[in-house]
Order: structure tokens, then sequence, then C-alpha cells
């Protein structure tokens, strides 16, 4: 029943974006009707959501899609998550918020009638365009055929709490650079003024703090669910949502100089295609099966080809129009060494060739197969040789940006921020040495430091110091990038001085980590609803009263006959330790224990960004 | 002029910073070798894991055979050229310089080289 409720309003939902589509040449409407049926095809698409969440939380099997993907002993917030643990509910998810956005735009007060009508119209084309592929690909309303009681389960691996809320935040800067994409054309359309570029800004900032989460959430779902102590295995998948995160950062700088400078509208509309594109690109590279990961559910050709013609109809429509429309003012721009101008600009460029050297690695793998039918892999080691120091430059401009003036090239203070640099790098080479020296530990830990210290003195040699929202807002760039500076301080330490130690230990065992006694108590297995637990257990730091407790084990679930790892952790502010059992050889489990300095600065420096992402949309 | 005395320092800091960056790279001991090796490595069983990441039977072989090989006193591009006729290329995390890969690799640069010529093209050097 409930199947049949989501199925039909899905269609229904469609049909409606077609009468909106044709509104505009044959049954024109007034502003106030047209509202309503886009808020009316939003909620209709909601309710198919709904309806298919429903049929999985009362485990309704009848529904093919249930039954291949959900199991009744599970617990209900997987049952809830299992919704988008799959590929049809996952694109019936990427539907709903496209929707969503649609509905929160149709609200949009400060923007010319017209002007939202027409975004409205092509966010109704692309509703159609993915609406029609799950109705004839990935309909997951189908009826099963046979009588069942009970479901195949939800791959084990995705039942956890951080994977749960991971795909919708994700998707909400995926789909969120939709809307981008469909201003920026009606940008092109009808160009009167420079109003739709704030608008733009506001969607694009918004997208922009929901993809970050999505792709923090994920990178700490492996970190501690994938148990082999990283964060980031530049994993094609991981590649996919860090190219829009890129151009999405650099379209967010660009749209910054609309404040100061005539707006350069051209490169502007040129990033918004591109993000959405490469939303749309990732989306295929990942259903197409071409990919093999956690993220390719059972993959099928023809809805990889499917993907595969609606990412060219968008990206072909979407430069099709860039090309013939291009906007008529053009400015010259007011390029000095160095101010603001300048500086967005190349920032901007070194954006743009990460993301191109990232696209092409992602995809290379595939082009030599097709052309010389071999396989090889690109992996982190070629990412970090050409990626990183490519954005080293970007982050060393970044440091003084917010304060460089836009007219001129002069800046204030000039000689604070040269001695600061001096005393900082001799102090980070000093500490370096007293740890085992690393190049490129050495290049982060100065540049992560550098960046928050010139961040600091801006703030404090630039403004008055008020704790008013104003204040906030005009010292927001600099919170940022303060934020981007502890994160690299996080990134840096945890990749280059992270420590290993292997045991060899039976239970009762006491043995050393980083100076601490460490006493592994017992081994224990418990039966969990839809999985059975193996935990070893310790106590940290035994010799004072409070020590930790720390379990770390595996869990195999018999539905699905998997075994996943789960690590124990100890979270302290300035490391992270990282217990990984592993198997039992001659009566002795193999314990490894990784040291990671600084996790958390990562973790701190992304909820920072993304709390300036969140400021930066309240102003103007 | 104040700002262009401000990046002749930043130069001549960062390239002495740099400077001081090449410092010995020889005295690693095998373990910190095979550890950098194997992180270059595919584990071959598993999905986008490398071998010194994983657990899996089929690191922990190669693993062995590395350090085997290290002891013996081989180079790196002896044991990755030996594990390539073995596995295929799909091993190794970071593609060969060969003629299939010479694009992979020189595109960014190349990138590089036409974004630094559009700055310094754009970027006008009156005074202000």
């Amino acid at each position: 029943m409930s199947s049949l409720v989501g199925f039909l309003s899905l269609v229904f939902a469609i049909g409606i974006n077609f009468y909106l589509f044709l509104s505009r040449y044959i049954f024109k409407f007034q502003k106030h009707k047209f509202n309503l049926f886009v808020r009316f095809s939003s909620l209709l698409t909601l309710l198919s959501f709904f309806s298919l969440m429903y049929a999985y939380v009362v485990s309704d099997f009848s529904n093919y899609n249930v039954f291949q993907n959900s199991h009744s002993n599970k617990p209900l917030i997987y049952k809830i998550s299992g919704t988008w643990g799959n590929h049809e509910g996952s694109m019936l998810l990427w539907l709903s918020i496209l929707s969503i956005f649609s509905f929160f735009f149709s609200f949009t007060k400060n923007i010319e009638e017209s002007f939202q009508r027409l975004t409205l119209i092509i966010q109704s084309l692309l509703h159609i365009l993915f609406g029609l592929f799950i109705v004839f690909t990935s309909n997951p309303f189908l009826v099963n055929s046979i009588l069942v009681n009970e479901g195949l389960g939800l791959n084990p691996i995705l039942q956890d709490p951080g994977l749960a809320v991971h795909p919708p935040i994700l998707y909400g800067g995926y789909v969120g650079y939709s809307i981008v994409f469909s201003i920026a054309i009606a940008g092109l359309f009808q160009d009167r003024d420079d109003e739709w570029l704030y608008v733009a800004k506001k969607w694009s900032l918004i997208s922009w703090t929901f993809l970050t989460g999505g792709i923090a959430l994920g990178s700490y779902w492996a970190y501690y669910e994938l148990g082999w102590g990283g964060w980031w295995f530049w994993d094609p998948v991981e590649n996919i949502s860090l190219m829009p995160w890129i151009a999405g950062l650099a379209l967010v700088h660009s749209l910054m100089m609309v404040r100061g400078e005539q707006a350069i509208k051209k490169w502007i509309v040129f990033l918004s295609i591109l993000c959405f594109s490469l939303s749309v690109f990732g989306t295929f590279l990942v259903r197409s099966g071409i990919l093999t990961s956690v993220h390719s559910f059972a993959a099928d050709a023809s809805r990889g080809i499917f993907i595969l013609l609606i990412f060219f109809i968008v990206t072909g429509f979407g430069f099709l129009v860039f090309l013939l429309k291009e906007p008529k003012k053009s400015n010259t721009l007011n390029l000095l060494f160095i101010n603001k101008v300048s500086a967005i600009v190349i920032n901007n460029i070194l954006m743009i060739i990460a993301t191109l050297t990232i696209l092409l690695g992602t995809i290379y793998p595939i082009i030599i197969e097709v052309l010389y039918n071999k396989r090889i892999s690109v992996g982190g080691p070629y990412f970090n040789a050409t990626v990183i120091p490519i954005m080293i430059p970007g982050f060393l401009l970044m440091s003084i940006a917010p304060i460089l003036s836009w007219q001129t090239n002069k800046i204030q203070n000039s000689k604070k921020y040269v001695i600061g640099f001096f005393i900082l790098s001799i102090m980070v080479l000093i500490q370096s040495y007293f740890l085992d020296f690393n190049t490129w530990g050495f290049i982060g830990i100065l540049l992560g430091f550098w960046i928050i210290f010139a961040s600091i003195i801006a703030i404090f040699s630039s403004y008055k110091v008020k704790f008013t929202i104003k204040f906030f807002q005009i010292v927001n760039p600099h919170i940022a990038h303060i934020g981007v500076g502890i994160a690299i301080i996080g990134i840096t330490c945890s990749s280059v001085f992270q420590n290993e130690l292997d045991f060899n230990i039976n239970e009762g065992d006491k043995f050393n980590v980083n100076g601490k006694t460490v006493l592994f108590e017992k081994i224990e297995t418990t039966n969990q609803i839809n999985f059975q637990a193996l935990r070893a257990k310790f106590l940290f730091d035994i010799e004072k009263n409070q020590s930790k407790k720390i379990e770390a084990g595996k869990n195999y679930y018999p539905v699905s006959k998997m075994i996943t790892s789960e690590a124990g952790i100890l979270h302290q502010w300035n490391k992270d330790i990282y217990f990984i059992l592993g198997d039992q050889k001659n009566d002795e489990w193999f314990v490894k224990v990784l040291i990671n300095p600084f996790v958390s600065f990562i973790w701190l420096g992304v909820i920072i960004m993304m709390y300036s992402g969140l400021i930066a949309v309240t102003r103007r | 002029m104040k700002s262009s005395h401000f990046f002749r320092n930043l130069q001549i800091i960062i390239l002495s910073c740099m400077f001081f960056c090449f410092k010995t790279f020889a005295n690693e001991n095998i373990d910190e070798r095979v550890k950098s090796l194997t992180l270059e490595l595919r584990c071959m069983t598993c999905q986008n894991q490398s071998i010194y990441d994983s657990d899996a039977e089929f690191s922990n072989d190669i693993k062995k055979i590395v350090k085997q090989k290290l002891q013996k006193g081989e180079s790196d591009r002896d044991i990755k050229k030996f594990l390539v006729e073995r596995y295929g290329e799909y091993i190794l995390f970071r593609p060969l310089v060969n003629y299939n890969n010479i694009f992979l690799w020189s595109f960014p640069f190349i990138l590089l080289i036409f974004g630094v010529f559009f700055i310094l093209i754009k970027i006008k050097r009156k005074k202000v």
C-alpha cells in the first residue's frame, strides 16, 4: 500500500513539473499559483520518500527494495537509514533534496519575480530528468513477486550512526549546487542587474557548508569504522566529493568579488555550472559501477548510461547556454601585485588546477583500461605529489589575503607580518629538530601556524574587538582561515607523525603505550540484536585511579556473513590512541596501537569552517 | 614601496626554510623503508587499502617479501619491478612515469605553467 502511494505521488510530482515547465510557453500562471504548484510538487516528492521510509520502518517485504536491503531485526535507526542505504532509495533521496531546495527557493523575497520563476523552471527540468531516471531504471517501489517473511539485510559496514546521516548531508551539498546551477543559467538568460549574484552567493555557501559536513562525516566514519587508523585515502569516491568542494570553494571566493570589484560574472557562471556538473558526474561514476567501493551498490549498466545521458544533458545545456549567452558587461579587472582581486584570481586558478588534477587522476585508470586494456592505480602518492604542492602557494597567500586592499597594493602593518613569520619559522624549525625532522611535517606545521598567526594579527590590528554580531560577520573570513590553519596542523601531524606499536599479548598481560601502562583485561563475546561482538577490553593508564576503558574488536553479522572491525579509540585533545584487535595466533592476540597526534584538530578546523560558512550566509 | 619589500623578505625566508629542509635522508632503518614502500602498494585482495594498512594474508606475505628483499640490499625500484612483473601495474598506487602515463604526470604542471603565464600577463605593473 505504502509503495503504491509512494509511486503515485512520485509520478504525480513529475507530472506537475512537466506542467510547470510548459507553463512558460503554453499555460501561463500567476506568480502566486506558480509558487504554490512548485511547493505542492515538492511535498509530493517528499511524500513519496517518506512512504518508502515507512515501508522500511514497518519492514514491508512486499516491496522488493525493502526485501533486498533490510531485515526485521535491525535497530530502528538503521531501518530508517536503510532507506538511502541502497541505490534506488538514495536516488529518491537525491530527488527529495532537490525538491526541498526548490521549495525554499520559492520563498526567496528579494529577487525579481520573472527571474525566480525561470530558476524554478530550470529546477523543474532537473526534477523531470532525475524523476524519469528513478521511474525507469531505479524504481524503489517495485512489488516483490514472491511472498517472504524476512529480508536480505543491510550491508553491515553501513550500520553506523555516522554513516546513517552522512548521505543526506552530503547530498545537501551535491544537490544544493543544482539551485546554484539554475540561478546561474537563469542569470545568463536574464542579466538585468547584479542582484542574482547575491542570491547565488547565499545558496552556494549553504551547499558548500553541507558538502563540508558530508565529507567530514564520511572521513570521520572511515577513521573509526574501517579500522586502519587513517581518515583519507584518495579513494575515487572521496576524490569525487572533493572536486565539487574545491570548485565550490573557488565559487564562494569569486562571489566575494561582487562586493569590491565589478563582478567577473562569466567566471562565476562557469564555476556554478562546473560545480553541479561535477556533482552529477560523481553520481554517474559511483552509480555506474565503474568504480568499486562501499558506495557502488548492485551495479547495472543501463543506469550508468542513463546517468551519463543526464550528465551530458546538464553539462551540455549548461555550457551551451554559457557560450551562446555570455554576460554583456565585462569590465577589466584591477589586478595588481598584490591586491585582493589578484589574490582571489590566483586562488581560483590554483583551485581549478587542483580540481582538474584530481579529476584526471580519478578517471585516468579508466582511460588506460579502455585504451590499452591494462589496469593501473592512481592513488595517494600521485595526489600527494601533485595536488599538495599546487595548493601550497594558495595556503601561503591565504594567511594575508583578507587584509589585502581591493584597490591598491599596499598592505597595512606589513612589518608585523614579516617579523611574525620570521619568529614563527625559527620556532617551528627548533621544535621540529627535537621531533623527527620531516620536510612535509615542517612545511605543514609552519603553514598552519602562519595562517592562524597572521589571521590573528589581522583581526587585532585592523578591527576594534567588540562582541557584537556585526564584528563576527566582519572578521568571518579570518575565522574561516584560522579553521583551515587548524585543520592543516591536524592533517600534517596525524599523517606525518603517526606512530605504530605492535603487540602479541594474552589476557592479563600489561604493555606500555607512550609511557603509560595498559592492561589487557579480557576477551569477551556477546550477542547483540543483529550481530555477535568480540571485544578485547583494555584499561589504559592503570597506575592512575581513573584509568580509561578501551574496547576494540570485531563484529560478525550473521545475516550477511560479514565481519567488520571496530577500533577502540581513546580521544585526547592532543592525540588519539587507536587500538585495533588482530587475529589470534598461538594463543596470543595481535594488537596494533596507533598514536595519531592532533587528529581532533582536523575535526575542530572543519567545524570552524562550517561555522563561518553559516555566518557568511547571514551577511550580504 | 612597502609591499614589494614584504614579498622579497617573504621569498628569502621561504627559500632559506627550503634549504634547511633538505637535511639528510640517509639513515632510515629497514622497518621505516618497509613502511614507506608498502604504503605505496595496493592490497590486491582488499578494497582500496594499502598493503601497509591492511592485515589481509596477501598483504602480510608481501610485507615479508619486501622486508627480505630490502635486507638483501635490493633497491626500492628493484622490488617494485619484481612486484609489477608478478601482479601488474595495478599494485602500484604511484603510477610509473612511462609513455602511457606521461600525460597524467605532466598535466598538472602544464596547467600550472599556463596559470602562471596568465597571471603574469594580466597583472599590471604600474605603481599605485
